[in-house]
């Protein structure tokens, strides 16, 4: 498996994927920033000092990470076929079942980075703005929100990263899936219940964005598991067919 | 032209995405329809619904989305099986390729909103929270229209950057970046991006009550932001397709 790790990160060293999603995780805080300085009833809510990062963990999250990190992952599960590189790997022989797995923990650990680094770039920003208003335990609360969503969110869209190599190279579909699953948290978010069940949603309750008892925080991270456990199943079933498919073919 | 766009949509033919993304036209008249009858109201005017349904999330999310995605799709499979120079050899002009490109994603844009006009009907009038009226349709349809044809003109940039890229990960970043920056930027200045100018021209006159604009409504401001980028992005792509062997 450590060389599988390896490997995967190798091969995206070489891709400028890495880099692209720096500089878009940049620029939507910098979108966020300029976003901030309107004033609504002469209150400009950059102004107060906590707003930025929790704004910021927001609108990134129901608009543009889930797709991102949806991206990722499908990008590295379809290169494979997409490439013909599939071939030369099922004859080293690599188990896909571990391939894939490698590839999950990547995006996974991908999808913590991104959002520290979008936690480095709003703590910067809110330091440079108002450094007296910060307290430590803001902003550990707020670390603390950042990897926990980077995690859930994960979570959230394993199932749909699963489904990629159903669906054989319609990583479009992925994508087009996580932006709209994303985009649904919003409206989700009107109805409590709705909000302690849908997993986009239900990431914001785990990682205390919003105040939610123990019991909901309990349902919430049961159905973020959930997603975790359909995702398994989904890969799971993947290697078994593919295996009956090989099988065959050496009967034939 | 004509048979360039016809060649284009013989291409797109094969592609079941297309149709599944035009599904997602149903997804704001979906949820406004769900969020009237979380507040239990009925007899309710036609623009409040259609605020929700059409002229809000899907303009400046959705349909952005969608045509970027479309734009990426169009350009990548070209991209990929290195298409490109049996094309210039057919000859086929670079300004032609890039509006055919241009053409499929207007008509997309326009049958996307088509159907998000029929879908907000549907959800507003069948379950009884709005009055079937045809002024109030033909209201819906202008607007739907008008959306379609800035949109597409506003999603120029995107498809420069993905008739320049090979790969389709920059331009699927850019997108998502470039809807996000649309509605972020609409609240500080409406002039600086082709989204946010759509809205203006869609909102002019007060015709969307209830939506507030940060600045005075100037169309032929909003009109030569949105055809300076179309410019711009025309220009870009042009450029780096005539380098390109």
């Amino acid at each position: 498996m450590q060389i599988l790790l390896w490997a995967e990160c190798q091969k995206l060293r070489r891709s400028n994927i890495l880099m692209l999603n720096a500089f878009a995780i940049i620029f939507i805080a910098v979108i966020v920033l300029i976003g901030g300085k309107t004033t609504v009833n002469g209150v400009d809510f950059s102004e107060s000092s906590g707003w930025y990062m929790a704004t910021t963990l927001t609108w990134a999250t129901m608009f543009v990470l889930p797709a991102m990190i949806a991206l990722l992952g499908s990008y590295m599960i379809c290169r494979e076929d997409q490439d013909d590189t599939a071939k030369s790997l099922h004859l080293i022989p690599v188990s896909k079942a571990k391939l894939t797995a490698a590839k999950m923990i990547v995006t996974f650990v991908f999808s913590i980075l991104i959002y520290l680094l979008l936690f480095i770039t709003t703590f910067s920003a809110e330091a440079v703005l108002h450094f007296s208003g910060l307290s430590v335990k803001m902003v550990l609360r707020s670390l603390k929100m950042y990897l926990l969503e980077g995690a859930g969110v994960f979570l959230a869209v394993s199932p749909i990263i699963a489904i990629v190599p159903y669906m054989k190279k319609s990583y479009w579909l992925a994508m087009l899936l996580a932006e709209i699953y994303s985009f649904a948290g919003l409206f989700m978010s009107m109805s409590n219940t709705l909000k302690t069940f849908y997993p986009i949603t239900a990431v914001f309750g785990v990682s205390g964005y919003y105040e939610a008892s123990i019991q909901n925080r309990i349902c919430s991270a049961g159905v973020l598991l959930l997603c975790a456990c359909l995702a398994i199943i989904l890969l799971i079933r993947l290697n078994s067919s593919q295996k009956g498919k090989i099988h065959d073919e050496e009967t034939i | 032209m004509l048979k360039l766009v016809r060649i284009e949509f013989t291409k797109l033919r094969r592609k079941k995405l297309l149709w599944l993304m035009l599904l997602s036209a149903f997804i704001m008249p979906f949820f406004a329809f769900l969020y009237f009858c979380y507040f239990g109201e009925t007899g309710i005017e036609p623009v409040a619904f259609y605020k929700w349904s059409a002229f809000g999330f899907t303009m400046f999310i959705i349909l952005p989305f969608v045509l970027g995605m479309l734009c990426t799709i169009l350009m990548y499979n070209e991209q990929r099986f290195d298409m490109l120079k049996q094309l210039w050899i057919v000859p086929v002009s670079r300004l032609g390729y890039f509006f055919s490109k241009f053409f499929v994603v207007l008509i997309y844009s326009v049958c996307f909103m088509l159907i998000t006009a029929i879908a907000s009907v549907l959800f507003s009038v069948l379950p009884g929270y709005v009055v079937f009226e045809w002024d109030s349709i033909f209201f819906l349809l202008k607007k739907c229209l008008e959306i379609a044809l800035f949109t597409a003109f506003a999603m120029l940039p995107v498809l420069a950057i993905a008739a320049v890229q090979k790969s389709y990960i920059m331009s699927v970043c850019v997108t998502l970046i470039y809807a996000f920056a649309g509605f972020f930027m609409t609240p500080i200045n409406m002039y600086i991006h082709p989204l946010s100018c759509v809205s203006v021209i869609i909102a002019r006159n007060g015709d969307i009550p209830g939506l507030t604009l940060p600045q005075t409504v100037h169309i032929p401001m909003a009109l030569l932001c949105i055809f300076l980028w179309s410019f711009a992005a025309t220009l870009f792509a042009m450029v780096i397709l005539s380098r390109r062997k």
